[in-house]
């Protein structure tokens, strides 16, 4: 079993291998994976009172839209497929790669980006936060052109309403 | 041809009262404490431990209270005894009457009513908890006072091990156990006092005490604490300086409720616990709940509906979310 037990917040390297390490081991983890064509899906892997690690699998035009994580830094490993990583930047298109199975990023609580599925048949990633998700920020920009921040309870981003064709 | 859709789940009120018109009226026959004794036009309730209050029956019709399960979005309310009575602790010759009349009661009013059992705990024996879940009740409550220490829970260990057995929770509710030594009674409070000093204490004592001593015997037993069980779960770092087992914060078979608290708190308890372990109760009619969406509408779905699906029937969180 994945054991975290470090007793401690994670930095994001330290992230980074975890996801990596816990991605290339889809015998923990392979019951859980379920493809929706309407929606991300999420499992909890993990939760202590440092670390949350997450299962998110990825089909067709999901996206995030832009986030930040609030106090939470992160890291995101891919384990089937492939997801493109965007960070924002004014003035600017954003800072675009393109993330296929075995490659991971990690990211600072101040970062701003969007993750979206990267084509072709469905995707699996593998994601940690540290300390555990709790609040985040979602970026829309108004028909004026002026960015809003909304203050989220992660609930809305990892846990959201089900969707299903009825 | 099909369309996009939220998925339906039942929406539901864990913590609720209602007194069944039979409760209300042993009450009004009884001499000693609990008790409703007439006060002119109205009735007063009188209770060993708390200050006196007036009581309006009007507050416990069931026709009344689905209106508000309406107003309030939800489907179902589940319903517990009123533990600040001390109904659970009296002798059990005193006890039975008014037990068999809030038990009965409920359950026969079904429809969208669900019940929470209540028990005497002079003694307590596991068999009532197999009578109850054989009536229909969902599960069992038990007043933190039962609970609030070693000798609460070895004294409750039956109880406990019977709903673990028959895969049904724990409802812990504030209220007095039968041990205590003294009355507590602050004829001069205000009313609200003993909701904000020994219910939060009773609670936060019970949920320690179950961390430290009841989950190691009772490994798979499910258990909601009323009232974000007194704020217990956001003293978890200073129980891990103190040698606690600070991880009890992480048991995914502890669920809080959310009753008389706004976004503030739960928010705080959510960045304890996450969002996994709250579960919506108003504790109507003691309390005027605040909107269930007050942290989202995927926050209310998982509070009303997915957590309580996994307090009461143990199903592991949904996969599609």
């Amino acid at each position: 079993m994945i054991d975290l037990c470090r007793g401690r917040d994670l930095a994001r390297h330290e992230l980074r291998e975890l996801v990596a390490d816990i991605a290339a081991r889809p015998q923990e983890w392979r019951h859980l994976v379920h493809h929706d064509p309407a929606v991300r899906t999420y499992e909890q892997l993990l939760r202590d009172e440092h670390v949350a690690v997450w299962l998110i699998c990825w089909m067709d035009d999901h996206d995030t839209g832009f986030h930040d994580h609030d106090v939470s830094c992160g890291a995101l490993a891919v384990a089937r497929g492939a997801v493109v990583e965007e960070r924002l930047a004014l003035g600017g298109p954003p800072a675009r790669r393109r993330l296929r199975a075995g490659q991971a990023l990690d990211f600072a609580a101040s970062d701003i980006h969007r993750v979206a599925h990267g084509g072709g048949g469905p995707a699996i990633t593998i994601n940690a936060y540290s300390p555990p998700l709790w609040r985040m920020g979602a970026y829309e920009t108004t028909p004026t052109g002026e960015l809003q921040r909304h203050s989220i309870s992660y609930a809305e981003e990892l846990r959201p309403l089900s969707l299903a064709v009825l | 041809m099909g369309f996009m859709g939220i998925i339906r789940r039942v929406k539901v009120d864990v913590h609720q009262h209602l007194w069944p018109e039979a409760l209300i009226a042993a009450l009004t026959w009884r001499r000693e404490p609990p008790l409703l004794r007439r006060c002119g036009q109205s009735w007063v309730l009188r209770l060993r431990d708390e200050p006196e209050c007036a009581f309006d029956q009007r507050e416990h019709d069931p026709d009344a209270r689905l209106d508000l399960l309406e107003r309030d979005g939800v489907d179902r309310a589940l319903l517990a005894i009123s533990s600040p009575l001390g109904i659970e602790a009296l002798p059990r010759t005193e006890a039975e009457p008014l037990l068999d009349a809030h038990n009965n009661g409920l359950i026969e009013l079904g429809g969208r009513f669900g019940v929470w059992g209540a028990v005497s705990l002079c003694p307590p024996v596991a068999a009532d908890v197999d009578a109850l879940l054989d009536a229909g009740a969902v599960g069992i409550s038990l007043p933190a006072g039962a609970l609030s220490g070693p000798a609460g829970l070895d004294r409750c260990c039956d109880l406990l091990e019977r709903l673990e057995a028959r895969d049904a929770p724990l409802f812990v509710h504030p209220g007095p156990g039968p041990s205590r030594s003294q009355a507590y009674v602050e004829l001069d409070a205000p009313t609200w006092w003993p909701a904000m000093t020994r219910y939060v204490a009773d609670m936060n004592a019970a949920w320690h005490a179950f961390v430290a001593l009841g989950r190691p015997r009772h490994p798979r037993l499910r258990v909601v604490f009323a009232l974000l069980a007194g704020g217990a779960p956001l003293h978890a770092e200073r129980l891990g300086a103190r040698g606690g087992p600070r991880e009890a914060v992480v048991d995914c078979g502890l669920f809080y409720d959310t009753s008389s608290y706004g976004v503030r708190t739960i928010d705080a308890v959510v960045r304890c616990v996450g969002i996994d372990q709250l579960i919506y109760g108003s504790d109507r009619p003691v309390a005027d709940p605040p909107p269930t969406s007050l942290l989202g509408p995927a926050a209310r779905e998982a509070m009303v509906a997915v957590n309580v699906a996994r307090l009461l029937h143990g199903e592991a969180p949904a996969v599609a979310a």
